[in-house]
């Protein structure tokens, strides 16, 4: 019992969840992709203009990858996509989502499977409605959860491992 | 060889096909890791899992960690973790036993570098310094407690240590390390990672040490020379990306060591080690799942007794040269069944032979051809059933004429077996941040090649006709079966605690004989007297683990653990005189704790390890060649290591281990010493 009691003491009081976007984990996510992605990787953060929730979202999502991120041989430069222009995703190879874009996702979903374009949400609902590939959620325990069908309709393919460790939905 | 040859070809052929960008390991354990924010193992079911949700208790020890450790082996790392005992018993042997029933050579513990077995067949024991890799190339050390055999085959009995390298990647990269301290310590080591192409990548580790050993109390068996231990290694790495889906990854290397060793008998010899491996492994990567093949051999040449001269009472048994070979081909599918289930299924052969001219005939081996599955099913969101099941066929067989006079009959050694090995688990999530396991399994230990082939002359004054020392072809395998629940909480931030109950028995332990000798008189057709390896009795080994980990600060992390193990033995032949060198209750301390603690801030880092063990006893050879038991009182021993940072590639550190001085330290009936060291190490 002393035992118990100790780390009670220890442990800090619980975090809220978030439905910000873990962008670290959703970076880490892009080189799960078959073929490995190398070089210059071009990213689109998919947001709302003036929906605050959204703008704070994307500030945070460029803030982390100011400067690009670099993992293995590839490299992740982001641009801001106003869901009202989502041409300007073209070109890019993954686009992260960022929440309360409930509205636009069929749009989403139909620029990133013409494009193969992975999309990476913390909206766990755009991923279980098939309009984005990818969803990240839990404050203390990472979970990820992939639509297989959504991945499929866009041409993408995720190594074996990465899809043993997730939620195929 | 002129099948590996044929694999090799293969590979050079897979290099002229259209390929990916390199990403050789099919599990990129570091990447998937930063990804779910804990380590993520395949050393349980042969999936890539969450340690956090594997049905088995396991212990991952990350690159980090061993980074920040004072350790500087793997034994050393793996002393601070629950369930675990190591025994340092010289400077260069050490053994690590799982769930107790601690002895010198132990062979219940599988130890594999990559998927490769590093342990060695010919005695059944493992050589920590004969692995072959550098501690900063590891990219996480695996730890299952319980036996493991449905997966890994025979010797996973009690447990298995996976060591993942951080094999041969895209950039490139070098780390090394120089090492100086006491008792005439010194290591160098270091590995250099370059892309030879956009698909080929290679690595290449070496390193080199040596130290002095311990002091050998009067009182005990002085070998006739000690020399330092030294231990070299060079190894090197391909990795081919062959097309997007398939990587290939060929690798070889030597090692060299000597140390002076306790055997099982408890004689104390100087020995000589030398192995060379070289293997080929294919991943394949599929819409469906996965496909694995892998080739390995390994030779090993094992010389024991090198310093003991022909005039020291034990030089008939200690002088023994060896060579052991081992082939392994594998293979297995992984197939994902739905969206959350698993199916693995595989199929091993193995050819393992040892020559020596100290056996039965110049040839002792066996062949083993196995089947296994693996089922994962998750029949609601928070369950998961597990089950494992392995089949193997074991052909013993010598070859050489028997050597004069023969002891046994041929046939003797034209025998099989066919053992299955399984395990069973299921996983519960219980509420948001529990999670309860039970599972089991049956394990197997094979004999050793020495223990069923053996044949030298031992001196026994009190015989009037010559006395053999033998194998015996008609040893059985150890079982091991284990039951465990484990109960697991996550409090959130970092902080979580684990309690296991266990329960273990441990049946047909094989073992040599010491002490007072138990002899079988045998017509050939002058008579003779026979004293063997045996089946000798069993233990059962029960208690509880508890560990908690967490951090008290952003910079200060803390694990705290405390395994007890209680052991009852049933080994009728020592009740009334100790007749073999197995003391399975008396060796095992009953109480273990741990407290780790580390601390990181403006390029200083510092970390200590608090290790506490209860009195046991260890057994030792006398002068007059009578064994006798050794009291190793309970000890509280302290590591220690300070590094600064200089710069961004290099660090500066001192590192002492039992700063405390204390002589049960390392479980050894040879006291154990304070070392430190004080090293530099690069990451470029």
């Amino acid at each position: 019992m002393g035992l118990v009691f100790s780390i009670s003491m220890l442990w800090p009081a619980a975090t809220a969840p978030s439905a910000v976007l873990n962008v670290p984990v959703a970076a880490r996510i892009i080189s799960f992709v078959q073929p490995t992605p190398v070089g210059l990787i071009p990213i689109g953060i998919v947001y709302q203009p003036g929906n605050a929730v959204s703008e704070a979202e994307a500030n945070d999502m460029e803030r982390t990858l100011a400067g690009g991120f670099t993992l293995g041989r590839a490299t992740l430069r982001t641009r801001r996509v106003a869901v009202s222009n989502l041409g300007q995703l073209t070109g890019t190879k993954a686009a992260f989502v960022t929440t309360g874009l409930r509205a636009y996702q069929d749009e989403v979903a139909a620029v990133a499977s013409a494009q193969s374009i992975l999309t990476i949400t913390a909206d766990a609902g755009c991923v279980v409605a098939g309009k984005c590939i990818v969803g990240i959620s839990g404050a203390s325990k990472t979970q990820i959860i992939v639509n297989k069908a959504a991945a499929h309709r866009s041409g993408i393919r995720f190594g074996s491992a990465f899809l043993m460790l997730v939620k195929a939905v | 060889m002129r099948r590996f040859f044929s694999l090799i070809a293969a590979t050079a052929a897979g290099t002229m096909m259209p390929a990916g960008h390199l990403n050789a390991q099919i599990v990129d354990y570091a990447t998937l890791g930063d990804a779910f924010g804990e380590p993520i193992t395949t050393s349980v079911t042969g999936k890539p899992q969450r340690a956090s949700e594997a049905p088995a208790a396991i212990t991952i020890i990350t690159h980090d960690e061993i980074a920040r450790s004072p350790a500087r082996s793997v034994p050393d790392l793996l002393k601070a973790y629950t369930g675990i005992d190591v025994n340092r018993w010289t400077a260069g042997q050490s053994d690590v036993t799982v769930r107790g029933g601690v002895q010198t050579y132990n062979a219940r513990l599988l130890v594999l570098v990559d998927g490769r077995q590093v342990y060695l067949d010919h005695y059944g024991m493992t050589n920590w310094n004969l692995l072959g890799v550098q501690l900063d190339e590891i990219q996480q050390i695996e730890l299952v407690r319980g036996p493991a055999s449905a997966l890994f085959g025979f010797n996973a009995a009690s447990g298995v240590v996976n060591i993942i390298t951080t094999g041969a990647g895209a950039g490139s990269h070098f780390s090394g390390t120089a090492e100086v301290g006491t008792h005439g310590y010194a290591r160098v080591g270091g590995s250099v990672t370059v892309p030879v192409s956009s698909t080929i990548g290679l690595k290449v580790t070496a390193g080199h040490q040596r130290e002095d050993e311990r002091t050998i109390p009067s009182a005990l068996y002085q070998p006739p020379r000690t020399r330092h231990v030294y231990a070299d290694q060079i190894s090197a790495s391909l990795a081919i990306q062959a097309d997007a889906s398939t990587s290939i990854t060929l690798d070889g290397g030597l090692t060299g060591n000597r140390q002076l060793e306790f055997l099982p008998s408890q004689i104390l010899t100087e020995q000589r080690f030398r192995n060379q491996t070289v293997g080929l492994l294919v991943n394949r990567d599929t819409d469906w799942g996965s496909l694995t093949g892998r080739i390995y051999t390994n030779w090993l040449q094992a010389d024991y007794g090198i310093t003991t001269p022909a005039t020291d009472p034990y030089s008939s048994v200690a002088d023994l040269r060896t060579n052991n070979r081992i082939t392994v081909m594998s293979g297995s599918g992984l197939i994902g069944l739905g969206a959350a289930n698993t199916l693995r299924l595989g199929a091993e052969y193995r050819d393992n032979h040892l020559r020596s001219g100290s056996l039965f005939s110049d040839r002792i081996g066996y062949q083993v051809a196995a089947l296994s599955g693996m089922i994962d099913l998750h029949p609601t969101e928070r369950v998961a059933v597990t089950g494992a099941l392995r089949l193997d066929h074991l052909w013993l067989d010598q070859g050489g004429t028997p050597a004069a006079p023969q002891i046994d009959p041929v046939s003797a050694y034209q025998r099989s077996i066919t053992p299955i090995s399984f395990n069973a688990a299921v996983t519960a999530q219980v509420s948001d941040h529990g999670r309860l396991r039970i599972n089991g399994g049956r394990g197997l230990q094979l004999p050793s090649l020495i223990s069923l082939g053996l044949r030298v002359t031992i001196p026994v004054s009190e015989v009037p006709i010559p006395v053999y020392f033998t194998g015996d072809p008609r040893l059985a395998p150890v079982t091991v079966w284990s039951v465990e629940t484990s109960y697991s909480h996550d409090f959130g931030s970092g902080i979580n605690f684990d309690a296991t109950l266990f329960y273990t028995r441990t049946e047909n332990l094989v073992a040599s004989p010491g002490g007072s000798v138990d002899v079988t008189v045998v017509l050939t057709p002058e008579p003779i007297a026979v004293t063997r390896f045996a089946n000798v009795g069993k233990f059962e080994s029960y208690g509880v683990e508890l560990a908690a980990s967490g951090k008290i600060s952003q910079n200060l992390n803390w694990v705290l653990n405390y395994s007890l193990a209680r052991i009852d033995e049933d080994i009728p032949a020592n009740r009334d005189v100790t007749l073999y060198a197995l003391f399975p209750k008396g060796a095992t301390p009953r109480h273990r704790a741990n407290l780790s603690i580390d601390y990181t801030a403006g390029g200083w880092s510092a970390a200590a390890l608090v290790h506490l063990a209860s009195a046991s006893h260890q057994s030792s050879f006398l002068p007059s060649t009578e064994l006798t038991m050794i009291r190793v009182p309970a000890t509280v021993t302290v590591d220690g290591k300070i590094a600064k940072k200089i710069g961004a590639n290099i660090a500066v550190y001192v590192a002492g281990e039992n700063l405390t001085k204390a002589r049960g330290a390392y479980g050894s009936p040879i006291p154990a010493d304070r070392r430190l060291r004080l090293g530099i190490t690069t990451k470029l």
